[in-house]
């Protein structure tokens, strides 16, 4: 048999394999939307918060110093070892921690989010639209 | 025949190295396989990340992917339809170091993704790098093989 029809083979088998497990997997995603992560907040649920948000800038320092949500601590992968502690100092526990990044499309608010629950701040959460959307709901 | 002309497949040396290489690859794929199986929702989050497909290509890649690899880490286990598996593990690394270059390229600071959740913070470079060693790794395979 040749190369080709192995692989047209495999691909075949694949393909039921895959439609199996899009069909009765306990875990399968679903194919009409992306499903919201519990650790994503919209701007109008911070809101609704009665006690005071930290907040975070995942973005780079040079992003963070051309504007930022007032009080927020810049915190991202680069600087983690020097500011982290200094967040230590302004946060306290049980505190609801919300991180933002450039927009809906950055990863980084995700990933600091998660790095600040491993770190054992559990109240971290991440901001849907990021530092956009904060911009645009406060622009008047 | 003399050694010079020898097929390498035929040289017990080579044979037993390119055995050795093939359960390598397949137990690789395997494993990449059975970890996001475990969880396909969890898988599209990451390729998600990638910010390369719309969510219903992606949401149907998180159930292909694992399929697709866990039946050419069994055909490469077992020896069988090699060639055909062989074509797909060379297909599927160079799409996987493609979507991290473009990564890379972008600055996205994400996680390969590549044994899903099982094996985090391994960032794209490694991981790209490791997969442009196994390319390498399944060439040989390819032209090693005893009937072409």
């Amino acid at each position: 048999m040749t190369a080709l029809r192995q692989a047209g083979l495999i691909l075949l088998i694949a393909l039921g394999l895959a439609g199996v497990t899009a069909a009765v997997h306990p875990k399968r995603p679903s194919f009409l939307a992306p499903p919201r992560d519990p650790n994503e907040v919209t701007l109008a649920e911070t809101k609704q918060w009665a006690e005071k948000v930290l907040w975070v800038d995942a973005r780079s320092a040079s992003e963070f110093a051309s504007g930022h949500v007032p009080d927020a601590v810049c915190l991202n992968f680069e600087n983690w070892s020097e500011e982290f502690p200094k967040f230590l100092d302004l946060y306290t526990p049980g505190q609801r921690v919300v991180v933002y990044c450039s927009a809906t499309s950055c990863q980084l608010s995700r990933e600091i989010a998660a790095k600040l629950k491993a770190s054992g701040v559990d109240g971290a959460y991440f901001l849907e639209g990021g530092w956009e959307a904060w911009k645009q709901q406060n622009r008047q | 025949m003399s050694a010079v002309t020898q097929p390498v497949s035929s040289r017990p040396i080579l044979r037993a190295t390119r055995c050795v290489l093939r359960v390598l690859i397949a137990a690789l794929f395997l494993f990449a396989a059975v970890t996001k199986l475990f969880d396909p929702s969890s898988f599209a989050q990451q390729i998600a990340n990638y910010q390369l497909t719309p969510w219903p290509a992606t949401a149907a890649l998180s159930v292909f992917l694992p399929a697709l690899e866990l039946c050419v880490g069994i055909c490469l286990l077992l020896g069988r339809w090699e060639s055909g598996a062989l074509v797909w593990v060379a297909i599927l690394l160079a799409i996987f170091s493609g979507a991290l270059l473009s990564a890379i390229v972008r600055g996205l600071s994400i996680d390969c993704g590549c044994f899903g959740r099982s094996v985090e913070n391994t960032g794209t470079l490694w991981p790209l790098i490791r997969n442009l060693a196994l390319l390498a790794v399944t060439g040989f395979l390819w032209f090693s093989r005893k009937n072409k």
